[in-house]
């Protein structure tokens, strides 16, 4: 919203040597954020008032004129193409330095001196929307010239002084007011800088209407509409308004259309409260505030037709709606060009109401978005006071014919009891009841204080559920009394103990496992999934939780699992990438096991939390990324401190490969799975070279370990020796059965410490249907230092025990 | 002969001495006592020596030869120990080798650190589910029905859950501050926590919008504190993302949910506060709302607010993370691009 200061002057005398920089700092700490503080005059820098003292034709250009402009401290000679140029005209010229929009379009120029075609031009003569004046000054054809011969001023007067741009705009951000219905318009905010710097407020005097006719208004609906003033006038005309009241319209943002038009928005914007006019001469019988009735309808001044609906409040006359009440009147029987006699109103129309229509029909306007607010009916007495003084003033033939104020539905003032000791606990200082008191009655509240009591009486215009509790009051003081002269308090201590938050550590500790120690980058992906890679990696979108309005139609799948995002973002990768690896750790979603643990009438979805992840590469063998894959969740328990797991093969997933794929297990539970992404969905995916293996675990239902599980073992007092065998196994001999056989049970010999796999190769040298592994084994003694004898031995035992139990032979060297 | 002797002596203990690469050493050695030797000629002399000065001559000779091969044996030594195992062209410019290459999310990182922070002050880190009911996301939060709260923050509803009564009405959450009504709902005053989280809304995206984006709640819930205890807590945030003290003011600002509620801005990072194009010349830039709990959110989690009061604040850590880092598009975050999240390490 944007006010003028000038025009907040007229309710509340700011005194001249304000800084406006601190008045902006002071309203945005205890009120409303003022965005912005806009000096008018300097928009009009360098421009001044010319007159026109001769015309003469242009020597190189036939639509050209050559001016002579008298700018007060000497006559210049301006090049200028507008179609209305006259002799002794008055015309906004923008001298040299002076910023301009070509044709009102486009970004600003810098006015220098120049040559148009030949002939030396001092700046130049502008149309109105040349320099941002076109909402004020509309030109009726193309390269219409302002023409300020109407303003009487001396040549060389600055453009600004003449047009009254003295002023000071105030940009207040809506969103900061919109608790506070008394703030919308100048007197609102007048009030509030009064009692910020306790400063007199000129008071509205209410209008008493002195007439006596049959004139009347009647409310149906009196929870919808508390309050409706309506004033029958003759003796008015359509004609533009007085040139400060279009001005003041035009600098906070709206357009001056004709006098009476104008006033209804000038007492809007001045007071808050939204006015209308009807052409009274096209008002049938009476005005009726009524619900709609299904099914009619209803043309709005903006060419809109509506069918209206029981919810909807309208004004109407006998032969049915004339405007939407607190939206926007209707076309036919507002304002016209020939009206003569206008019906006023002032109302008060309930807030959600008002807010449900224009909602309804997406019309919302300056007076519903007021309206929506919550006005308070009082309100009504200053917009009709203000609005019958400009009438009067602008139509001196004006005559009264009818007049009735229908106040169907007082408004209380809020009553709120404050308990001194618990004010001054929550403000965290000891104001004195004297300085509660101040602060409160500036803002137009009563206070009553006895003992540690204190009655407040809020004033109507916070009493429309704005003020309504005791933590209400508090703000207002400590807002008034200033947050800046609050000091920071540490808050006070209490010592429970440690925390300690194991299932929030583990989370965290999987993370930086993955991405610090095994080299992986986390990512984040929407809770939405695309529907190709869910069909690709689920297999379909049956039974996934979706959105009613998805950010868009394909993606309104919420996820069930991690892994069509992770694909879609290996896709992405892949243009720029080789060999990478990602996680992410994020909440799925179940369209199963409705409950809540908070409120027993609540159902959410089952809500789990996992962690997936993509290996991908296109350099790297299937069988290395599988190992790397692998080993990421082998070690996770070990450096994490949870439960470990194990892994099965049960039943593969959907999305993996036929052979490449494990089930990982915790206890007798299925947490997850592990596996190569299937050709065929790979390529689904658009995932053209890379190989990708992919994991997805429940974290939910991980299990951390009280403490670090590292163990300790003495340091071997003997030396130990690796031992490298290379054995010939049938090709589909597995890796845990080799272990199994060697260190198993019953260990293949006693001095062994411990198998572990070094690599396997298939290929040449190697017979068919056969594969090499080798094993490197550690042997020692706790006893002595074994002879080179002894470790033979200790090998060939386990040579031996690999050749009875899977049939190896001895790999020839 | 003997002057001959001492002044080949003298001579070849200068030259070894001056010698720079074993290569040199080796010359001197056969220029001296090598097969064409200077003291290797003398030797060949000696049998015209005269007969009383043979013996004395000939002990000299072999002394001065003993003595050469043992300086030159120790020089070589000495030689061999100052030399580098590789040849002087190695280029130490060459760049090192990166450790294995992974990293949290920015997000994850800026709130890792906060967390620490919290943890250190004795707040408890609380998560909560991403999908709620209307109930917790405004019914217990003091925003009444048909608020036009309920619809500015624009909800994402799920499909066959988008009618009814608010309990039935299930959502992305648009916010945490449900969750915190959860938490407090489950737990004994008083209160000190922190939530961190993702929630969702509605809207166009563009470079500063995002319809999913990361939240951090901190709540403090206790009998006898005051607003300005809150200033702490904002303090602490922001010193510990700016890695200095960072000035802050807080004004009056409304969210149905607080009473008072507070807009709480920065000082313009990029200017100090004396006004530029970030700040919109107004030094501050407003960073996070906060103020005490509403009565009757306390009411909701099962408090009387005569008791308790409390503060709380919640920050958008994806703009925190864009102004620490000047990241001029929110959408980056979420696009999983490694171009831009390897740029954190």
């Amino acid at each position: 919203m944007k006010l003028s200061l000038s025009w907040i002057g007229d309710y509340v005398e700011i005194p001249e040597d304000m800084d406006l920089k601190k008045l902006a700092y002071d309203v945005t700490m205890s009120t409303v954020e003022v965005e912005d503080v806009e000096y008018l005059a300097r928009r009009f820098d360098n421009m001044a008032v010319g007159v026109i003292e001769k015309i003469e034709a242009h020597p190189n250009a036939d639509k050209l004129r050559v001016c002579k402009v008298d700018l007060g401290s000497g006559t210049k000679e301006i090049v200028c193409g507008g179609i209305n140029l006259e002799e002794g005209m008055r015309v906004a010229v923008a001298c040299p330095g002076a910023v301009v929009r070509w044709h009102g379009e486009g970004e600003p120029v810098v006015i220098k001196n120049s040559k148009l075609r030949g002939v030396e031009s001092y700046g130049m003569i502008c149309a109105s929307d040349e320099i941002g004046l076109g909402d004020l000054f509309p030109a009726s054809q193309e390269a219409e010239i302002l023409d300020l011969s109407a303003f009487d001023v001396p040549a060389g007067t600055p453009l600004a002084d003449a047009l009254d741009m003295n002023d000071v705009l105030l940009e207040i951000d809506n969103k900061s007011m919109t608790n506070r219905p008394d703030l919308w318009g100048h007197y609102g905010i007048a009030r509030e800088i009064a009692a910020l710097y306790d400063l007199p407020l000129k008071k509205i005097e209410p209008w008493q209407a002195d007439v006596e006719s049959d004139f009347k208004v009647e409310i149906q609906d009196p929870d919808r509409c508390t309050r409706y003033i309506g004033v029958e006038m003759s003796g008015v005309e359509v004609k533009p308004s007085p040139y400060k009241m279009q001005s003041r319209i035009w600098k906070v943002g709206m357009r001056p259309i004709n006098a009476l038009v104008d006033i209804t928005n000038y007492v809007m914007l001045a007071t808050g409260n939204p006015t209308h006019a009807f052409d009274a001469d096209n008002i049938s019988d009476h005005i009726v505030v009524r619900r709609a009735a299904e099914g009619e309808k209803l043309v709005l001044l903006n060419d809109k037709e509506l069918d209206l609906c029981g919810d909807d409040l309208v004004i109407t006359d006998s032969e049915g709606p004339v405007a939407l009440a607190g939206v926007m009147g209707g076309a036919k029987d507002s304002i016209l060009p020939d009206t003569k006699r206008v019906i006023l109103e002032v109302a008060n129309f309930e807030s959600t109401g008002v807010r449900r229509t224009a909602l309804r029909y997406d019309n919302r306007t300056e007076a519903s978005s007021r309206y929506e607010k919550a006005i308070d009916p009082e309100r009504c007495d200053q917009a009709l006071a203000l609005s019958m003084q400009y009438f009067k003033e602008l139509y001196p033939e004006l005559h009264v014919t009818g007049c009735c104020d229908q106040y169907v539905k007082k408004l209380e003032r809020a009553q709120i009891d404050v308990s001194l000791a618990w004010l001054a606990k929550r403000l965290g200082k000891d104001l004195s009841n004297d300085v509660i008191r101040a602060k409160l009655e500036l803002l137009g509240f009563d206070v009553e204080i006895e003992g540690d009591n204190m009655h407040v009486t809020a004033p109507t215009w916070r009493s429309t559920g704005d003020i309504s509790m005791k933590d209400d009051v508090m703000e207002e003081v400590a807002r008034l009394y200033g947050y800046d002269n609050f000091e920071a308090t540490e808050f006070t201590t209490t010592f429970t103990g440690a925390i300690n938050q194991k299932d929030q550590d583990l989370i965290r500790h999987i993370k930086e496992y993955l991405a610090l120690r095994c080299g992986m980058q986390e990512v984040y992906t929407y809770p939405w999934m695309n529907d190709v890679y869910v069909n690709a990696v689920l297999g379909s979108t049956e039974g996934v939780l979706k959105l009613s309005t998805p950010p868009a139609p394909d993606l309104g799948c919420i996820r069930c699992s991690l892994l069509p995002n992770l694909c879609e973002a290996v896709m992405k990768n892949e243009r720029y990438f080789n060999d990478f690896s990602i996680f992410e750790e994020a909440q799925v979603f179940f369209d199963r096991n409705y409950t809540s643990l908070y409120d027993e009438t609540e159902s959410l979805p089952e809500q789990r939390r996992h962690i997936g992840a993509a290996f991908a590469s296109s350099v790297k063998k299937i069988d290395q990324l599988f190992r790397e894959a692998k080993g990421a969740l082998e070690y996770m328990p070990r450096y994490t401190h949870m439960e470990g797991f194990t892994f099965r093969k049960e039943e593969k997933p959907v999305w993996a490969d036929n052979v490449v794929w494990l089930n990982i297990y915790l206890g007798e539970e299925k947490i997850g799975d592990l596996g190569l992404l299937a050709k065929k969905v790979s390529m689904e995916c658009g995932i053209k070279n890379l190989s990708v293996m992919l994991f997805e675990i429940d974290a939910t239902k991980l299990k951390p370990l009280p403490s670090r599980t590292n163990t300790f073992a003495h340091l071997a007092e003997y030396p130990e020796t690796d031992y490298d065998i290379s054995m010939l196994f049938d090709s589909d001999a597995a890796w845990s059965d080799i272990y199994e056989a060697v260190m198993g049970k019953k260990k293949a010999s006693a001095l062994l410490k411990d198998a572990a796999f070094v690599d396997e190769y298939r290929g040449k040298q190697i017979p068919e249907g056969k594969k090499s592994v080798t094993i490197r084994l550690t042997i020692g003694s706790d006893e002595k230092t074994l002879t080179s004898q002894e470790i033979e031995n200790a090998a060939g035992q386990v040579m031996k025990k690999l050749g009875k139990k899977m049939g190896a032979q001895l790999r020839a060297q | 002969m003997k002057d001959k002797i001492n002044g080949i002596l003298s001579e070849v203990k200068t030259k070894i001495s001056e010698a720079a690469s074993e290569a040199q050493l080796q010359n001197v050695k056969s220029a001296y006592v090598g097969k064409q030797g200077s003291l290797t000629l003398l030797m060949k002399e000696l049998p015209h020596v005269d007969p009383a000065q043979r013996p004395e001559i000939g002990k000299l000779l072999n002394q001065a030869k003993k003595e050469v091969t043992e300086l030159i044996d120790a020089k070589r030594t000495e030689l061999k120990l100052k030399a580098s195992e590789v040849s002087p062209d190695f280029d130490c410019s060459v760049p090192g080798i990166l450790p294995a290459g992974g990293g949290l999310h920015p997000i994850t990182q800026m709130c890792y650190d906060l967390n620490d922070t919290f943890r250190s002050m004795g707040f408890e880190i609380f998560q909560e589910d991403d999908i709620t009911s209307e109930m917790y996301a405004f019914d217990k939060l003091n925003f009444p029905l048909n608020h036009p709260a309920r619809e500015s923050m624009d909800t994402y509803w799920l499909e066959g859950h988008d009618s009814g009564s608010t309990n039935e009405k299930l959502c992305l959450r648009p916010h945490l501050t449900g969750g915190s009504v959860r938490y407090m709902q489950t737990h004994k005053p008083p209160y000190r926590f922190v939530y961190p989280g993702r929630v969702y809304r509605n809207e166009t995206t563009d470079a500063h919008h995002e319809r999913a984006f990361f939240q951090y709640e901190a709540l403090i819930v206790d009998k006898d504190i005051t607003f300005t205890s809150g200033k702490v807590m904002i303090k602490s945030i922001l010193s510990k993302v700016f890695g200095r003290d960072v000035a802050v003011r807080m004004r009056s600002g409304f969210f149905p949910f607080v009473e008072p509620g507070f807009e709480i801005d920065m000082e313009c990072q990029v200017c100090g506060g004396k006004g530029c194009s970030v700040c919109k010349h107004v030094g501050w830039i407003e960073v996070m709302p906060g103020g005490s709990p509403h009565p009757n959110v306390l009411r909701a989690a099962g408090l009387n607010p005569d008791e308790y009061t409390g503060f709380y604040v919640n920050i958008g850590l994806d703009r925190l993370v864009m102004m620490r880092y000047g990241v001029d598009d929110v959408r980056l975050f979420h696009s999983a691009d490694l171009r831009f999240l390897r740029q954190f390490r």
